[in-house]
């Protein structure tokens, strides 16, 4: 397990439902890691986080700014900040789109906890 | 407006002009062409060449009439057929099946001993000169039938308007039977002595009207072979060899009027009226029951897509909050491992799952709200007011997209009990499909919104947009629970609304825009209860 300490990578989760986000962020945090959380991927393109994140845990389906959308986004700055993609509800369509954006992870929702840290795990491992 | 053709997907037609023919039909073709050889055998050979003829003036007049009933019936059944399928070639054996039945009109008032001894009218030629026009215009019609129904793609259908068509095909043959009973009576002094008195052929007949209609026959008989295709092409084989077959046998054993071989040909010639009628009723059976079944299998479906989608809700809706429980628990867990458990933020954890546990249950209890059809949320609604409302709401997104949308308000609408927030969600639900279905388009945009007063029915609300319309496969799947065609939609939101408008007694349907795009229309009951059959 990651050392709890203030080198520790910090770990951004976006979601608009914010038990979700809530509960994401409790998981992160339990594992050692530094998190931040914002409810929609425009507050987060606003913030300072924007060059801290280490690695992005987004949910796909959000009003305005989908998931696929800030991973876009993201790459076209020139920022390759792993991330790691969640559904609650997945088709095969989204599921591509995901990958072909270069997502570390696609997870449906609910998630095991041990499969999130091991994404973590390599999306930092990558970095 | 839908027609049977078009109703029915490719390779399920099931009417006689297109089906091929099965095995048992073949089957049953093969004996009548043997049953009558025998017939034929029977006749000519034995024992009935030595019977002398016997005379009965009500059998002719019968024969005509029961001729004409069948060969309308079946002129009428075709004509029909033709204006469903639009093919030329059942035109053109419709107005042959017409020709059949007008020209046994002459036929009759000519034939001696009917309705006078010489006949009404005409002389001593002119019912087998009729006789000729009859067969050999009927076999003409069937090999310009044969022609035509495998001539190019193009030429094959007709495309203008099926009414014109049909009356200028009916006034054609009326023409043409006009004009040969005017030929076969008023030219009778002109024509070959082929009787000798009122009953007794010259051999002349073989060569003027036996062997025309047999060559014709012959001619018919190889084109339809060759050509076949459909039942209705074997079942005109059939016909064809009929009337052939009535050559010798109206000259053998005996070339005179009411002989065996006489009466003989008549019931043949019955046979092969009402074969083709018989057969096409038997399609219709056939067809009726069909199209019951595929009706019954169809509203199986919707049910099914219905129960389909309210899984899909609760699951989609259930899964966030579980989602959450499980990252909770397994996150308390963890604070409580470490070495130093961590005993405030497992218990902020455990708390947040008791909080969605109880926001898993609310979401439970109003999806069932929403599928119990509760009508205690209903309210009086005023569809104008709530499509004001729901374009308010969209109104910066067609700004945005250049889109222009029209109003048009139906007036006197009735009031409907409705669930406002569900049906909002409804008609925002189809404006945002609307606008995405613009958005990446050239050309005009325009987005109109119509409401209009359903008399026994309630409303209808139809939202019209000049998109892409929708791909003719994709319009049975459109309504089912995670099919999209949006990049990343999640294929939710047609198929909940859909649920919504049923679960109001309405249906919700999408159909062609003129020239481009879709429309979406939807009813609503007055009561707001659903109709009987969902």
């Amino acid at each position: 397990m990651p050392p709890n300490s203030n080198t520790s990578p910090v770990i951004t989760i976006i979601d608009d439902d914010h038990s979700v986000l809530v509960a994401t962020q409790f998981l992160v945090m339990s594992f050692g890691f530094e998190t931040r959380a914002f409810s929609s991927a425009e507050q987060f393109l606003k913030s300072s986080s924007l060059d801290e994140t280490a690695c992005l845990i987004s949910d796909v389906h959000m009003p305005r700014v989908s998931g696929i959308e800030l991973q876009k986004m993201l790459r076209s700055q020139g920022r390759n900040i792993p991330t790691i993609l969640m559904t609650a509800f997945s088709n095969e369509n989204v599921k591509s789109l995901a990958i072909a954006g270069g997502a570390v992870c696609f997870l449906i929702k609910p998630f095991d906890s041990k499969t999130l840290l091991g994404c973590i795990t390599s999306a930092l491992g990558r970095c | 407006m839908l027609n049977l053709a078009t109703m029915l997907p490719e390779g399920h037609h099931v009417v006689l002009s297109r089906l091929p023919p099965g095995k048992a039909q073949k089957r049953f073709a093969i004996g009548i062409v043997g049953v009558i050889l025998g017939v034929f055998a029977l006749i000519t050979v034995d024992p009935f060449s030595g019977v002398r003829p016997v005379r009965i003036d009500a059998f002719i007049p019968a024969y005509a009439t029961a001729m004409f009933v069948n060969d309308m019936i079946t002129a009428v059944l075709l004509f029909s057929q033709f204006s469903m399928l639009r093919s030329r070639a059942l035109l053109v054996i419709a107005s042959g099946y017409l020709f059949t039945a007008l020209i046994l009109v002459p036929w009759i008032l000519t034939f001696p001993g009917t309705f006078a001894p010489t006949g009404l009218i005409g002389g001593r030629q002119s019912p087998s000169a009729l006789y000729l026009f009859w067969h050999a215009g009927f076999v003409l019609f069937v090999i310009v039938y044969a022609l035509s129904k495998d001539s190019k793609l193009g030429m094959r259908q007709w495309h203008g308007t099926v009414g014109p068509a049909i009356g200028k095909s009916v006034a054609a043959t009326v023409a043409i039977v006009c004009i040969v009973s005017v030929v076969g009576i008023a030219g009778e002094p002109l024509l070959p002595q082929v009787f000798k008195d009122s009953t007794r052929f010259s051999p002349l007949w073989l060569y003027y009207v036996g062997a025309p209609i047999a060559s014709l026959c012959v001619c018919a008989l190889a084109l339809l072979w060759t050509r076949r295709s459909s039942a209705l092409d074997l079942w005109l084989m059939v016909v064809v060899y009929l009337y052939l077959i009535e050559v010798p046998l109206s000259y053998y054993p005996a070339p005179v009027r009411f002989s065996a071989g006489f009466y003989a040909v008549r019931v043949i010639g019955y046979v092969s009226s009402s074969l083709v009628l018989l057969v096409l009723l038997y399609e219709i059976i056939m067809m009726y029951s069909q199209l019951g079944l595929r009706a019954q299998r169809s509203e199986r479906e919707a049910r099914l897509t219905t129960g389909d989608a309210v899984t899909a809700t609760v699951a989609h809706e259930v899964r966030q909050p579980l989602t959450a429980m499980i990252a909770n628990a397994d996150a308390s867990i963890n604070f409580l491992n470490r070495a130093t458990p961590d005993l405030e933020m497992a218990r902020q954890a455990l708390r947040r799952i008791v909080s969605d546990g109880h926001r898993t249950a609310s979401v439970l209890a109003s999806i069932r709200a929403i599928y119990k059809r509760e009508l205690q949320s209903r309210v009086d609604l005023d569809v104008n007011v709530l499509i004001v409302e729901a374009l308010a709401l969209v109104s910066g997104d067609l700004k945005k997209h250049r889109i222009l949308s029209r109003l048009y308000p139906g007036t006197a609408m009735p009031v409907v009990k409705a669930d406002l927030v569900q049906i909002r969600q409804v008609l925002l639900n189809l404006l945002t499909n609307a606008i995405d279905a613009m958005t990446s388009k050239d050309g005009p945009r325009t987005l109109s919104v119509k409401s209009e007063a359903c008399a026994g029915v309630g409303l209808m609300v139809s939202v019209s947009d000049t998109g892409d319309g929708v791909v003719p496969g994709d319009i049975d799947r459109i309504f089912d629970p995670l099919f999209t065609t949006k990049r990343e939609g999640m294929g939710m939101g047609l198929s909940i609304c859909r649920s919504i408008v049923e679960g109001h007694g309405g249906r919700l349907w999408v159909s062609p825009n003129t020239p481009v795009g879709a429309v979406f229309q939807f009813t609503l009951h007055v009561d707001g209860s659903a109709p009987t059959s969902v």
